[in-house]
This record gives structure tokens, C-alpha cells and sequence, in this order.
């Protein structure tokens, strides 16, 4: 099997593995608890803690864990939207996933205004027409770091400049869930007040993920109960995770080299793929500078996604149309379409995307397949 | 004093000679629905009795799907002797509802010291008197407490409604060409309520359809044999068949080709599987290949009867059955249109017979059907 679909999940380390099973068998205490053993959990947390804080440059006393990415852009955008005292607009990217898509709508609800920044045709956010979205009310700007359909890296950085530049008081929420630690950030650096990231998109567990919160920012808590993660985020700590997490992020630290090691490999699959013709890649090319190393959209001419990737499967191959969150709906992506592509275009994509473990001779099989059954498909298109 | 379940059958009771087989057949198929939940079926003076059960929830659940089942109620078996007693206990019984009420008794032991009549009238004043929130009314009551005196006592309320119908496996064995729509899942259950025992064939098209939706189908026979108890499901491997008529037949007549291809395979699998006929989920005039001649150009290619109960049904009729047989939910799910490449656009819905044998004459009829059969796969379900 060569599993291509990482950015729908991805498998452990087995040195995640290792630490989660041992926190259960032998570290299972309530990390809140006052005993020593509790303590030296807690103690494991707050170095989880410690490392997601460097890892973003920001500090460690700003970091939540939360159930995943999901509830990291919750607490984001709702907690944000309950603090304010006027009603304000919130500026969201076209191509923001569900997480964020769903959750406005509900900030909508509470009286405040929403408004859509638009996409180019490679699929990152329009700067220029962002003048004209992002004015003084506007209380915050959210925006993922990379597209999970494209791969697309946005401008977040000058995104949240241009809203501080409108008002000052204007925060920047980033979902980095399928960027974090595979494309650098600095919060401190890049102007970043929110930060949502997720522990299976890096080899660790599902069910954990974080926000990250620059100092001074005002949340609402969506969770309420024990008071835990200074009453953000109540809940007994799910310790076996974070534990995984903090696991995940030491291993993917250690080895950045392979991490850009996966532009390569996405490189090597594209230069062979576009020898053929009839496909093209939707977003950035994996050599320019704002494509991330880990996601490739291929539209075949004349075959649905569909039925390709049931094929890939068919020879061992998996990977997901479109985006994997939307592809059990069978919808055509809104993101593909806002970039220019046409529904049979749209429909006929394929989502290709890598993870650590991933080999050159994975590439070159997985890129053999594709053109081997992309022939045989295209021949019977519709009349 | 123990809970049981008092089960009413329906048609069978219409039989003459040949009851005692049906009611066999009526008794192995409760013994094996209730069997997980430890549950004993005994028949005594005509009805059929559930006791010694662990959950009468699912013991109720389960035996209302059992085909020959007019109906199922809750009660209570005691002592007969102690007649305050049973009146205490009638008391115990309605003391959740309230509104009208009447009491109903019957006395198969005609040495019991109180007749019917005098049952209904001591057990309804002594409950009147104990539940205030009760009034009485004998002629359109809301809550009936049943009271039988047989060999014991048998006092029940509540009564749920079964699927009625034929004991399975009375009345032989037909193929249920199963798409995973809403309709064949429906078709099906008709005819099996009737006794019949059924297989199911369903046509695989991967890659064009995915493996959820080969999942979906076996799950929709599943829940088929719910009802009608072990099934076997052929998966039928049908891209290849498919592909040849895209590429070698007129566009407009595609789909009814493909509907002979379908037909024929299910004939064959169905008499190795001992079926004497085939059910399909059609209707009339619901797309193009259910119209009255495209239903002929299908039907002319098999020897088999052709069972169609949805024939007359709308829709919308079709759709309230699945929902109360409980398959519509996974009909709906949205994995079958990856098809749309071999669907034409301007389908033939006054098909000419003619035409079509020359069209299937630029196939090798043969050899395509022989290479389905041989890749079908046989799942077991239930």
C-alpha cells in the first residue's frame, strides 16, 4: 500500500505510540491531582507545552490544548466574538476549511458581520482586493497558513499587517493545521494572535491539538466545567495525547531535512506526471517558493476524480478527490471552482498528499499507476 | 409471576391441513430471532409464547420483524387461584397511563369461578377505584388491559404490530437484483414477506463505483435479513460488460442493454442458488428503462418470472416504505452516481426490440457473461 493521503491523516511515530501506551499503562494519573505521580505528568504536559510554544515563537503560558484543530478554530473565532462589546466584522478567506467556514456563520449569529476575502487563481488570497474587504470595524482576519486542497501557502503575514494597519486593535487567527511544521512560523515575528494546529497532521494521535494565543488576547471559554488550561478550556487533561503530541513535535523537529526532503519527493512525482498530457497541477508548482512540501492537486482531463482514485485504490494507492473532509458529500470544491477551474475540471481532481514516511520508489510507482489508469479512463469519457 | 411475550400471528391461522407447516416454519424462525436473548417459545392452545428472555425490548423488536407475526404484546403470567391478586397486579399494570380504559377478559377454563363478563366488570371497578386519573369507556377506550385466563393467568396492555405476512421459507426462493437505491431494498422486502426466501445479486462497477458503496449494498441486505434471516448476496464484477456496450452500442441504448446484461447473469446465479423467479425494484415510467416497452426488452431476455411489487407505486409511496422498513436511511447515502460516464443523455424510452438484438450482436455475449460469472463473489449476510 502507499498511503498518500496525509493530510486526511497521518500514521504515527512509533515513538508516539510508545509514549502514549506507557502514559496509559503506567502514567495514567489525573495531571491535576497533587500527588507526585499526577505531578510528573503535568510535568510531561507543560513540556509538550514548552515545545509547540518554540516551535511557534510565542510563549508557553499561551499555548491550549483542545480536543484538535476543529475546536482550536472554535475557540478562536467564538471566543473572540463573544469578548467584543461592539459588533465588528470578521474577515475569513474563501477557502477557509469547515472549522472555520461553519463556525462564522454562528459568530454571524451573535451580531457580527462576515466577510469573504477572494482568492487568485493559484489559489492564494488576493492581497490586493483585501483593501477593500478589511476596513476599522474589522475586529479579526482569519485565514489558514496552507490551503489542505492545494497546498497553496497564504500571505498571512501581510494579511495581518493590512488589518493593523485598518485598526490596530484587529487580531489574526491562523488554522495551521495543515501548515504547522511543515511550513515555518513565528508568531511574534508574523503578527499571529491565534493559532490553530492539530496532533494527527504530524505523525502523532487524533483527538489533541492546540491554540496557540499571543499575550493580552481575550478569550471566551467554549468548554466550561473544572477550570483547567486557566479556565479556556475545562476537562481532565487527555494526557495520553498530549503526551503523543509533544512526542510528534520532537520527532518532526528533529527532522526538518526530511520535511523539505518532501518537496523533492512531490517535485519527482510532478515532473514525471507532466510528461503526461491531460494533467495539470490546481494551486502553486511544487518548485515555487508558496507551495507547501506536502500537498499536490492533479486534474485529470476527461476522468473523475472519483473513479481514479476508487482505481488507485483498486492498485494499492490511496489518495482522496478534491479534499478529503468534503469528498464523502460529493460536492465540487468551492476552493477549485473560486480558482477559475470548471465543474469537469473541478470534478476531475485528485488530492495527492505526503507525509514522513513516504519514499521516492513510492513516487515513481504511485505516478506509473496514475498514468497508467488516467489511459485507460480517459478513453471512455462520456459521449 | 414472570414477564413473557404473547405473540399473534395473522394469515397462517387461515390455513387448514397444511398449518402444522407453517406454523413449524412460523416457530423456528421466533426461536432463531430470540435465541441470542435466551429467549423460550412454547405454543399453547394456539398461541405462541416468548418467556425466560434477558430484554424484552429486543425480544419485542426482534419478533415484530418475524414474517407471520400479526402482532406482539407484553405480559404478565400468574397464578389464576388468587383473584386479588391479579386484580393488584392489573392495578400495577395501569397505573402509568391515564384517559379511558376498559378492561377486557377472556376465559378459555370454563371452571374458573368468574366468567368474562364478571372478570371485565370486578378487575375494571377495582382498578377505578385505585387509579383516579382513570375513566371507563367500553366502546372506543384508549388503554385496553387484556386479561385470559388459561392455564394461568395472563394480563397484558400494550400492543405492538408486526410485519404480518407469510413465514419465510414457505412459499420458495427468488433473486433480488439489489442496486443500493431506495426501491429494490423495498421490492424485496414485499416479496419475502410473502415466505420467500431470498438471495440478492448486485452489479459492481469499480472503478466507477467505490468500495463504500459495495459496503452500502451488503448493508442494506443486511438489514433486508433482519427480516428475512441468512442471506446470500452475489457481487457481480459488471465494468467490463459495461465498458463493451459503451464502446460498441448506440448511445440511446445503453442503459436497457446493460438492464438485459443484468437480467441475464441474475437468472443464471439465481437457478444455481435454487430461485424459481427474480424481483427488481422497477415502476412504471420512473426513468427511461421502466417504461412499459423498456420493461419488456428486459424481461424478454430471461424464462424466469419477474417479480416487480413497486410496479404500480409512486415514488413517494416507495420512499414511506423504505423509511418503515428501515432501509431508506442508507438508500440515501450518496455513494452510487459514479456512473454518469456510461449514462447516455438521451436514453430510448420507446425502445425497439429489433434494434436492440442488433446492437447486442457487436458483443461477445458469451464470453462477457461467463467472465462476470466467474469473478462473482459470493458474500453471506445476516
Amino acid at each position: 500500500m502507499i498511503y498518500l493521503d496525509n493530510s486526511a491523516t497521518t500514521r504515527p511515530f512509533d515513538g508516539v505510540i510508545d509514549a502514549m501506551n506507557a502514559c496509559m499503562r503506567e502514567s495514567y494519573f489525573n495531571a491535576s491531582a497533587a500527588y507526585r505521580p499526577a505531578m510528573e505528568v503535568e510535568k510531561a504536559i507543560s513540556a509538550c507545552r514548552r515545545r509547540i510554544a518554540a516551535e511557534l515563537g510565542t510563549q508557553e503560558s499561551g499555548v491550549i490544548f483542545t480536543s484538535g484543530g476543529t475546536e482550536s478554530d472554535n475557540l478562536a473565532l467564538l471566543g473572540v466574538a463573544m469578548t467584543l462589546r461592539r459588533p465588528g466584522n470578521f474577515v475569513v478567506s474563501a477557502i477557509e476549511h469547515p472549522a472555520v467556514a461553519e463556525t462564522v456563520r454562528r459568530v454571524e449569529r451573535l451580531g457580527h458581520e462576515v466577510r469573504v476575502l477572494p482568492i487568485d487563481e493559484r489559489g492564494i488570497v488576493d492581497l490586493s482586493a483585501c483593501e477593500t474587504v478589511i476596513d476599522e470595524q474589522t475586529a479579526l482576519v482569519s485565514c489558514m497558513q496552507v490551503s489542505n486542497e492545494t497546498g497553496a501557502v497564504q500571505p498571512v503575514a501581510q494579511l495581518g499587517a493590512l488589518a493593523r494597519r485598518k485598526n490596530p486593535a484587529a487580531l489574526l487567527h491562523v488554522d495551521g493545521v495543515q501548515g504547522f511544521m511543515r511550513v515555518p512560523v513565528h508568531m511574534g515575528r508574523m503578527g499571529v494572535d491565534l493559532y490553530a494546529l492539530s496532533g494527527h497532521k504530524i505523525h502523532g494521535p487524533k483527538g489533541v491539538g492546540a491554540l496557540a494565543v499571543r499575550g493580552g488576547v481575550r478569550l471566551a471559554p467554549q468548554m466550561t466545567g473544572g477550570g483547567q488550561e486557566k479556565n479556556l478550556r475545562s476537562g481532565t487533561y487527555n494526557s495520553p495525547a498530549i503526551i503523543g503530541l509533544g512526542e510528534a513535535v520532537r520527532e518532526m523537529a528533529q527532522r526538518r531535512t526530511d520535511v523539505e526532503a518532501m518537496r523533492a519527493l512531490k517535485t519527482r512525482l510532478w515532473e514525471r506526471l507532466s510528461q503526461t498530457e491531460g494533467i495539470r497541477v490546481n494551486g502553486p508548482l511544487p518548485q515555487e517558493a508558496d507551495s507547501a512540501p506536502h500537498v499536490l492537486s492533479l486534474s485529470f482531463d476527461g476522468v473523475r476524480g472519483e473513479v481514479l482514485r476508487n482505481a488507485l485504490e483498486g492498485e494499492g494507492v490511496l489518495v482522496s478527490t478534491g479534499s478529503a473532509c468534503a469528498s464523502h458529500k460529493q460536492k465540487v470544491s468551492t476552493t477549485l471552482r473560486a480558482m477559475g477551474l470548471s465543474a469537469a475540471q473541478a470534478d476531475g481532481t485528485i488530492r495527492v498528499s505526503l507525509g514522513l514516511f513516504n519514499t521516492a520508489e513510492e513516487m515513481d510507482e504511485a505516478a506509473e499507476k496514475m498514468e497508467k489508469l488516467f489511459a485507460l479512463l480517459r478513453q471512455y469519457r462520456r459521449r | 409471576m414472570r414477564d413473557i411475550l404473547l405473540v399473534r400471528y395473522g394469515e397462517v391461522f387461515l390455513k387448514g391441513q397444511n398449518r402444522p407447516f407453517f406454523m413449524k416454519k412460523l416457530m423456528d424462525h421466533i426461536k432463531q430471532a430470540v435465541r441470542d436473548v435466551g429467549g423460550r417459545v412454547w405454543l399453547s392452545e394456539g398461541r405462541i409464547y416468548v418467556s425466560d428472555f434477558t430484554d424484552l425490548e429486543t425480544c419485542i423488536r426482534r419478533v415484530t420483524k418475524v414474517f407471520g407475526v400479526h402482532s406482539v404484546s407484553p405480559a404478565v403470567e400468574m397464578e389464576k387461584d388468587d383473584f386479588e391478586a391479579i386484580c393488584t397486579q392489573a392495578v400495577e399494570m395501569m397505573r402509568p397511563f391515564s384517559g379511558s380504559f376498559k378492561v377486557l377478559a377472556r376465559r378459555s377454563d370454563k371452571r374458573y369461578p368468574l366468567d368474562s363478563p364478571a372478570i371485565m366488570r370486578e378487575a375494571g371497578g377495582y382498578i377505578l377505584s385505585r387509579l383516579p386519573q382513570l375513566t371507563v369507556d367500553v366502546n372506543n377506550p384508549e388503554h385496553t388491559l387484556m386479561i385470559e385466563i388459561r392455564d394461568h393467568a395472563y394480563l397484558s396492555v400494550e400492543r405492538f404490530p408486526a410485519v404480518e405476512g407469510m413465514p419465510m421459507g414457505t412459499n420458495g426462493k427468488a433473486c433480488l437484483l439489489l442496486s443500493g437505491g431506495i426501491d429494490s431494498p423495498v421490492a424485496g422486502f414485499m416479496i419475502a414477506k410473502r415466505g420467500v426466501e431470498l438471495c440478492c445479486v448486485h452489479y459492481h462497477s469499480f472503478p466507477y463505483t467505490s468500495e463504500r458503496a459495495r459496503e452500502k449494498v451488503l448493508e442494506l441486505a443486511r438489514l433486508l435479513s433482519e427480516y428475512c434471516g441468512k442471506m446470500r448476496v452475489f457481487v457481480v464484477p459488471f465494468t467490463e460488460i459495461q465498458m463493451q456496450i459503451h464502446q460498441k452500442c448506440p448511445e440511446n441504448y445503453t442503459t436497457l442493454i446493460m438492464r438485459r446484461y443484468m437480467m441475464r447473469i441474475a437468472q443464471i446465479l439465481a437457478e444455481r442458488d435454487g430461485a424459481q423467479a427474480l424481483i427488481t425494484g422497477e415502476s412504471i415510467g420512473q426513468v427511461a428503462s421502466q417504461t412499459m416497452e423498456a420493461l419488456g426488452c428486459t424481461d424478454d431476455v430471461v424464462s424466469m418470472p419477474v417479480f416487480r411489487p413497486c410496479i404500480g407505486m409512486d415514488k413517494s409511496e416507495i420512499i414511506e416504505r423504505a423509511v418503515k422498513i428501515g432501509t431508506f436511511e442508507t438508500s440515501s447515502l450518496p455513494y452510487e452516481d459514479c456512473c454518469t460516464v456510461f449514462t447516455p443523455k438521451h436514453p430510448a424510452t420507446h425502445p425497439r426490440k429489433a434494434l436492440i438484438a442488433k446492437a447486442e450482436e457487436a458483443l461477445d455475449s458469451e464470453a462477457l457473461i461467463q467472465a462476470a460469472i466467474e469473478g462473482t463473489e459470493l458474500v453471506e449476510v445476516g
